[in-house]
């Protein structure tokens, strides 16, 4: 376990452990953190597994925590770390089992006052036209070799049928579609369990949350994003379902072997890689941008289904039911960019297990509308609490290759979660706050209760502090759809 | 009637009523001696649980024991099923048998590419393995006949099996390990 002790606090949000610490480590670690959450990470293994992959072969600069750093499987959730091209490494285990998890932010013309009448209805239609639960198949059938498709084209297949306009694509992460995806490193199974989840919320921490804009924090920004006080806005949190699960299960089992094959020692083996300029390490790339386009797709079409859900809860009650795109954006993910590091422009591998991408103004991958502001940066909160509309900063750039936290963190394990808290009283207890509560499983739903989560506010707080990402808005929940 | 092949490991319930409604009564021909034969690859001998679910903060974790890496594989196959399915009956017209090949690198990736086989299935048809009959294993291999059904519906989502700290490892009774569901 990592000794408080090895851990200095360098400013008022940020702290490193040197690479000394431990004799395999090749640079330090950094952890974006206040007093109260560094106490709640060092309650897990998180810090130890941060200090692990400080010892990838090719790591630059530093790995780092962001606050919402929790445990998970050899990367911590909530970790950023980057490696240098050519021959430095990517891991299935640095992106995570669920490929390109991410959230998408709709926007509305529609106030709360005017929603609340027909909240009930609302609720109940995004429910039934948003397929959610345990292994459930959605309504869209693809055609034989349309998988492909889906995969090597993302949200722009779902454009060609009619489930995307143009203005969804461009305020989408890298337009929805991740160039040099590749079908054919996806396997059968995979394949086969992907094939009729387009469009589908699953379970587990995965919703849909219907919003009310309660609080702006930067005029400029939030009007640019289209967000203003009082204002109904949609979140759907998913990623690439089982054909994700699976590309990683895949690629972590070919690469217990591959390690060995490039010589690479590792503390953990969920931490299996290879190098990106190996055979092993294109593969996995090219089908790991295959299982984010499909995320990108499978957000899309669920972004349809909550259009048609307002059209048909809302149309003629409200004055304007038109659901606009605000952004998508991953948190699980590893993506090539460039990023300076020592004076240097390098070529790197990010990897964002539970980080989300915050690039700050001006970079050229930020859709047009936006530019001059930054990226719109989307973290959710746990259920039933506030979530955030953050902007990305020059520097987020300069210290976290352009990254910041992804939501509030787990701090109480599923079934610790299950024993205090019973999902029929909390379902009572959010309903009693004006929330309407849309759940397929009533433990499922205690499983994600926000007492067994870190406080968002306190983690949106640190990424402010610090100048990585900073407060636009702040969104309340109203209703909430689950498996 | 439907037979379970011979040599079949285990069951998924140390319950003898259990047992006989799953399979004897309702469903199969097999006789008590080889329930009672097969009963310690639950309980290893009434001593320890063959299976447990254990905390961990994201996940969920199962320990598992086995004399051998056999019944270890067996044991961790059952205990997977009971954390997809509270559903304990199986009617006999529902009772179906899989093959599945697996080969690893070593015990600990035949260990998670055989529970992957299983995961892959139970979302792909909600397929739950109760039992098995296990041909051939060595320490990189496995050939195995899965006996168990399409159950209605799932209690957790399972994403994947991890690496996460996977070791087995030797004991006075023999294997014991810890592995971590992605959920």
């Amino acid at each position: 376990m990592v000794d408080s002790r090895a851990i200095k606090r360098i400013d008022k949000y940020l702290y490193e452990i040197d690479a000394s610490f431990r004799d395999d480590m090749r640079v330090p670690a950094r952890l974006y953190t206040d007093p109260e959450l560094l106490e709640h990470a060092l309650g897990d293994a998180s810090v130890d597994q941060l200090v692990n992959t400080a010892t990838l072969p090719g790591v630059v600069k530093y790995v780092l925590a962001m606050p919402d750093i929790h445990q998970g499987y050899g990367f911590p959730i909530g970790g950023v770390v980057a490696t240098q091209l050519p021959d430095g490494i990517i891991s299935p285990g640095g992106v995570g089992y669920d490929i390109n998890c991410g959230v998408r932010l709709l926007g509305t013309h529609i106030s709360e006052e005017e929603v609340r009448p027909y909240l009930d209805e609302l609720a109940t239609a995004i429910y039934n036209h948003c397929p959610s639960g345990v292994g459930k198949g959605g309504e869209i059938k693809l055609k034989t070799g349309e998988l492909d498709r889906v995969l090597e084209e993302g949200s722009r297949w779902a454009k060609s049928r009619g489930f995307a306009t143009d203005e969804d694509l461009e305020r989408t992460e890298v337009g929805g579609c991740l160039e040099g995806a590749d079908a054919g490193a996806v396997s059968a199974k995979a394949k086969e369990r992907g094939h009729d989840q387009v469009g589908t919320l699953g379970a587990g921490n995965h919703f849909i949350e219907v919003d009310v804009v309660r609080d702006i924090y930067d005029e400029e920004a939030a009007q640019r994003f289209g967000l203003f006080a009082g204002q109904i806005a949609v979140q759907i949190h998913c990623g690439s379902r089982g054909l994700g699960h699976q590309v990683c299960t895949d690629y972590v089992q070919r690469f217990q072997q591959a390690v060995q094959k490039y010589g690479i020692r590792l503390p953990d083996r969920e931490l299996v890689c290879a190098p990106l300029n190996s055979p092993d390490g294109q593969a996995y790339l090219a089908a790991m941008k295959a299982a984010a386009n499909y995320a990108f797709a499978n957000r899309q079409v669920l972004a349809h289904h909550v259009r048609r859900a307002f059209e048909e809860a809302l149309s003629g009650k409200v004055r304007n039911p038109y659901v606009f795109q605000v952004y998508d954006v991953g948190h699980n993910m590893a993506k090539i960019e460039q990023h300076e590091v020592d004076g240097e422009r390098i070529t790197v591998c990010v990897h964002r297990k539970g980080a989300t991408r915050a690039f700050g103004p001006y970079h050229p991958d930020i859709p047009s509308a936006y530019r001059d502001v930054g990226q719109p940066v989307l973290v959710p909160g746990s259920m039933g609490t506030a979530s955030w509309v953050l902007r990305g900063t020059e520097e987020a750039m300069r210290q976290t290759f352009g990254s910041t936290c992804h939501g509030a963190g787990r701090a109480m394990s599923r079934t610790q979660a299950k024993k205090k808290v019973w999902g029929g009283e909390l379902r009572e207890q959010l309903e009693g706050q004006g929330i309407r509560v849309r759940a397929g499983s009533m433990s499922g739903l205690a499983e994600e209760a926000p007492s067994a989560y870190k406080d968002v506010d306190r983690v949106v707080e640190v990424m402010h502090g610090s100048g990585i990402a900073t407060k636009v808005a702040r969104l309340v929940p109203i209703a909430i759809i689950k498996g | 009637m439907r037979r379970i092949p011979r040599g079949i490991e285990a069951v998924a319930h140390n319950d003898r009523a259990i047992w006989e409604k799953c399979f004897k009564r309702k469903a199969l021909d097999l006789n008590s001696s080889l329930f009672e034969a097969t009963s310690f690859c639950v309980t290893m001998g009434g001593m320890l649980k063959g299976f447990e679910e254990v905390e961990h903060t994201a996940d969920i974790a199962l320990r598992v024991r086995g004399r051998d890496l056999r019944e270890l594989l067996v044991n961790a196959a059952l205990g997977l099923g009971t954390l997809l399915t509270d559903h304990v009956d199986m009617p006999a017209e529902a009772v179906q048998t899989r093959p599945v090949e697996v080969d690893a690198f070593d015990p600990e990736s035949l260990l998670v590419g055989w529970l992957s086989e299983l995961i892959y299935w139970a979302e792909k048809d909600r397929f739950v393995c109760r039992a098995v009959e296990m041909q051939e294993i060595s320490s990189t291999h496995l050939k195995a006949i899965c006996i168990g059904s399409c159950v209605p519906e799932l209690r957790h989502h399972i994403k994947a099996v991890t690496y996460h700290n996977l070791q087995i490892v030797q004991t006075d009774q023999g294997l014991e390990t810890t592995v971590v569901f992605d959920v």
